[in-house]
């Protein structure tokens, strides 16, 4: 390029875009300027003065994080001027900050702890006593102690402008100024802990994580967040098999930093007292905990029964199991039972869009392309409480690329702050609001579309219309509920449907379908509840459930089988953007199996399992690869933990999409399901205690 | 050739020598220690089974901040923190050592430990005879290495019970 602009840090000639600040600039080229209050993506501050360097012709030290570099600019970082600047200002930073490193959190993963070893005084010329305060909860998973707080204001500015919730403020001056949370006494907010994550010092603190440990003796192991569907990536802090605490803390993944409260929290799911360690077989009208090998003999010999009397099966599958576990599922079910009554909670109509895309290899937006995209439309989705990390891209990218969003709900949502127009529609009436939006849309050089479970069937054929009709690049997000809703469709876990969105062509049972049909024999559940609110009208019918707890369903099964939870298997998932992500094991769960391995055992005891093959994770997603259309994603990727797309379908899904069964749970940000029902944190949390 | 009476005098001499440094450590203070029949003398700064210390009111001064474990080229402390909360108060920290084990299995009594204590809460006390047929056995609990409260020490508990409604 040619407009770069040419200056020289610490004797190295450097070269960078116009507006690019010396701080960024010196961070490219491995020189490393100290400081507090800058974060890259947040507004800049100027507020903690660590970050001072020398430039020639300037009278005095200026900050780094607020300062653009100049052709022939010459800066300093090296010199005794700023090393005692960044003495001088550690040593004002300390004069109240309390030397309580051995039991404050933060201890060993501090920055202010980091940058006075490596850049502070030895000592304090500072002999008064220190400005004490005491801590405060301000909810159940953040405490505040505002002696540590060194005013960075890096909480304030993620507050307001990464989470749009501007939860906190600073109130009073100097010395007895602190950060506020936005009820006086107690924090009213998305409670995402995204202000603990930031915080530089250990001002603010987990209420989670509090006292449990220390960084250095937890082994952090990144896995996928099993709440929602868009698939964050979550570093679990494990310590004697536990998970102590979640974060993101090396900003890897699709997410960056960006955690909310089920990523950061709502993993205590899997220690519930509540949660089964043995399989639970019906004795006498009761449950009663059995040995796997006489749990899985009972169902494997049930199972051989009626297909030898050519009995019906209903299998139901999960929206949070694995790839390969839908995919051994789908095949078991098909290959080995006979049966294609195969069916999961469907939440979005990824089936009509793939349909009405096809031939199309670009119309599928990525969770990156929402923060690069000119132009985003919102459509029938409350993204910021039902897809959080969706709308901390979308506002990412109104914040750093000016993106404008549009906005079409029947309800005010979060995304109208920063709308250019946000428009109220009747229920149903989406599509002919958004017409209504037509020349501002077709106005935008590109667009992405991000569509709720209101928009499916005919509607999304109309609104890929509506889309080709703009004559722009456009490109869709269809949002599901769970973290591999959009999995287990690709897995075929439908009737109508094989892996890799294939015509069946055969008939099969949907779940309502399942649960009507008096002539059912055998009811299989793989990690779902389709028994809360309605019941199995088959009263003779075996059922089988695969689970965590004891839920309706399980309690009416005749043999329930322990499953290990996301956090307690390998294996991929596929969030809402079709990323493919690995799951890592981070902990063992007493006396439960992944689901995989169950239906593996039951083939091997039914003596089939030499046509489903070995029931290992790996070898199943090879499998995957190989088979399933748009799966053949780049595997060094996956095994790096990174996320991959997969590629849109390549031509027509000739099979009925079925738009009478989407429906979402519509989940807010503090409930996931039965998982959502046994995590504590989200029912201790205010807002949490609140919903309905 | 040579002379038998200087041979025999020499001999004397050197017996007479011999009987003078034997004279005088009959006379000076013994220093061989009749252990086990009498306990052991040690040098202040021997380092023994470790003691974890108490503070003036009887409280625990371990913090729980890992340190030690962080220290230790053995890697044989384990430690679990918990809070001190207004009726169950330990230390006099905000976090107190709920577990803490030293596993003498593999202990090697380098003092690092000691050194990375910020609270002086872990010292090596003089505690040697640990030999045990049970390897099981050396794994010492807070209970075994915590020093007896001072006598008259009260210990600020806030609350005996727990107040109605909790």
């Amino acid at each position: 390029m040619a407009n770069l602009v040419k200056f020289t840090i610490d004797g190295r000639e450097l070269e960078a875009a116009p507006g690019t600040l010396v701080i960024d600039a010196a961070k490219r080229a491995g020189i490393e300027i100290p400081a507090f209050c800058y974060y890259e993506g947040l507004s800049l501050q100027g507020a903690c003065r660590m970050c001072m360097v020398e430039v020639e012709r300037m009278p005095k030290l200026q900050t780094a994080c607020t300062l653009p570099v100049a052709e022939g600019m010459v800066v300093r970082t090296d010199t005794p001027q700023v090393a005692q600047a960044r003495k001088g200002t550690l040593e004002f930073l300390l004069t109240n900050h309390p030397l309580d490193c051995p039991v404050c959190d933060k201890g060993g993963e501090c920055e202010l702890q980091d940058m006075v070893f490596r850049y502070g005084a030895g000592e304090s010329r500072f002999t008064e006593i220190k400005h004490h305060v005491d801590e405060k909860q301000w909810s159940p998973v953040v405490y505040f102690d505002a002696p540590r707080c060194i005013l960075c204001y890096r909480c304030v500015r993620v507050c307001d402008e990464g989470m749009g919730v501007g939860a906190l403020g600073v109130v009073n001056r100097g010395v007895v100024a602190e950060i506020a949370p936005n009820h006086g006494d107690h924090l009213e907010c998305d409670e995402c802990g995204m202000c603990i994550d930031i915080c530089p010092v250990g001002a603010l603190t987990s209420g989670a994580y509090r006292y449990k440990t220390r960084p250095w003796e937890m082994e952090h192991v990144g896995t996928i967040c099993t709440h929602c569907s868009n698939g964050c990536r979550t570093t679990l802090g494990v310590r004697n098999n536990q998970i102590i605490r979640g974060n993101n803390r090396d900003s890897s993944g699709i997410n960056g930093e960006f955690l909310c409260i089920k990523g950061r929290y709502a993993f205590d799911f899997y220690d519930h007292p509540d949660r089964l360690q043995a399989p639970l077989m019906k004795v006498n009208g009761k449950l009663e905990p059995v040995s796997w090998s006489q749990a899985l003999a009972a169902v494997a010999r049930k199972f051989s029964d009626v297909k030898a009397r050519g009995g019906n099966f209903g299998v139901i599958g999960s929206n949070r199991t694995t790839n390969e576990e839908n995919f051994y599922l789908q095949k078991f079910a098909r290959q080995v039972l006979g049966t294609n009554n195969l069916d999961h909670r469907r939440s979005g109509d990824i089936v009509s869009l793939l349909d009405a895309l096809h031939g199309q290899q670009t119309a599928l937006a990525t969770t990156a392309d929402l923060y690069q995209a000119k132009a985003v439309v919102v459509i029938s989705a409350d993204l910021a409480l039902e897809h959080p990390l969706l709308s901390w891209q979308i506002r990412a990218n109104w914040r750093h690329h000016a993106a404008h969003v549009y906005v079409v709900t029947t309800e005010p949502v979060r995304e109208d702050k920063y709308s250019v127009n946000a428009a109220r529609c009747a229920p149903g009436q989406e599509l002919e609001t958004l017409q209504a939006l037509r020349p501002q849309l077709v106005d935008e050089p590109e667009l992405i579309f991000v569509f709720g479970d209101t928009i499916k069937g005919e509607k999304v054929r109309k609104l890929v219309e509506f889309g080709a009709s703009l004559g722009k690049p456009v490109k869709y997000v269809c949002l599901v509920d769970y973290a591999n809703s959009r999995g287990a469709m690709d897995m075929g876990l439908t009737p109508e449907l094989l892996p890799g969105y294939r015509a069946s062509g055969m008939p099969g049972l949907t779940i309502a379908e399942m649960l009507a049909a008096e002539d059912l024999d055998v009811l299989w559940v793989v990690g779902a509840n389709p028994l809360a609110g309605a019941s199995l009208a088959a009263r003779g019918a075996f059922v089988v459930v695969q689970d965590l707890f004891l839920t309706e369903t399980a309690q009416a099964a005749d043999v329930v089988f322990p499953a290990c939870s996301a956090y307690e298997k390998n294996g991929t998932v596929t969030n809402v953007t079709g990323e493919v992500q690995r799951l890592k094991r981070a902990v063992q769960a007493m006396g439960t199996k992944p689901d995989l391995e169950i239906i593996g055992l039951l083939a091997r005891e039914m003596g089939e399992a030499a046509q489903l093959g070995p029931w290992s994770a790996d070898k199943v997603f090879a499998e995957i690869r190989a088979t399933v259309p748009g799966y053949n994603v780049p595997l060094p990727v996956i095994l790096t933990g990174g996320a991959a797309q997969t590629s849109p379908v390549n031509g027509r899904v000739e099979a009925p999409a079925r738009p009478e069964l989407i429906r979402s749970a519509r989940n807010g940000l503090f409930s996931s399901g039965t998982l959502g029902r046994y995590s504590n944190v989200l029912h201790s949390v205010l807002e949490g205690r609140r919903q309905p | 050739m040579p002379n038998p009476i200087n041979e025999v005098f020499e001999a004397a001499a050197a017996v007479a020598k011999g009987m003078t440094v034997t004279l005088k450590e009959l006379m000076s203070p013994t220093v061989t220690e009749n252990y086990p029949d009498e306990p052991p003398k040690f040098e202040e700064r021997y380092r023994g089974v470790h003691v974890l210390q108490r503070d003036e009111n009887g409280m625990e001064k371990c913090v729980a901040c890992f340190l030690c474990a962080a220290a230790c080229p053995s890697n044989c402390i384990y430690i679990e923190a918990a809070e001190n909360t207004d009726t169950v108060r330990i230390s006099g920290g905000e976090r107190y050592a709920k577990v803490y084990n030293i596993d003498y299995n593999r202990c090697i009594f380098c003092g690092y430990c000691v050194e990375a204590c910020p609270t002086d809460a872990i010292t090596h006390g003089h505690g040697f005879e640990i030999a045990s047929y049970n390897t099981a056995t050396l794994i010492y609990r807070k209970e075994q290495l915590l020093a007896p409260a001072p006598a008259g020490a009260k210990p600020p508990v806030i609350a005996e019970e727990a107040p109605a409604g909790h």
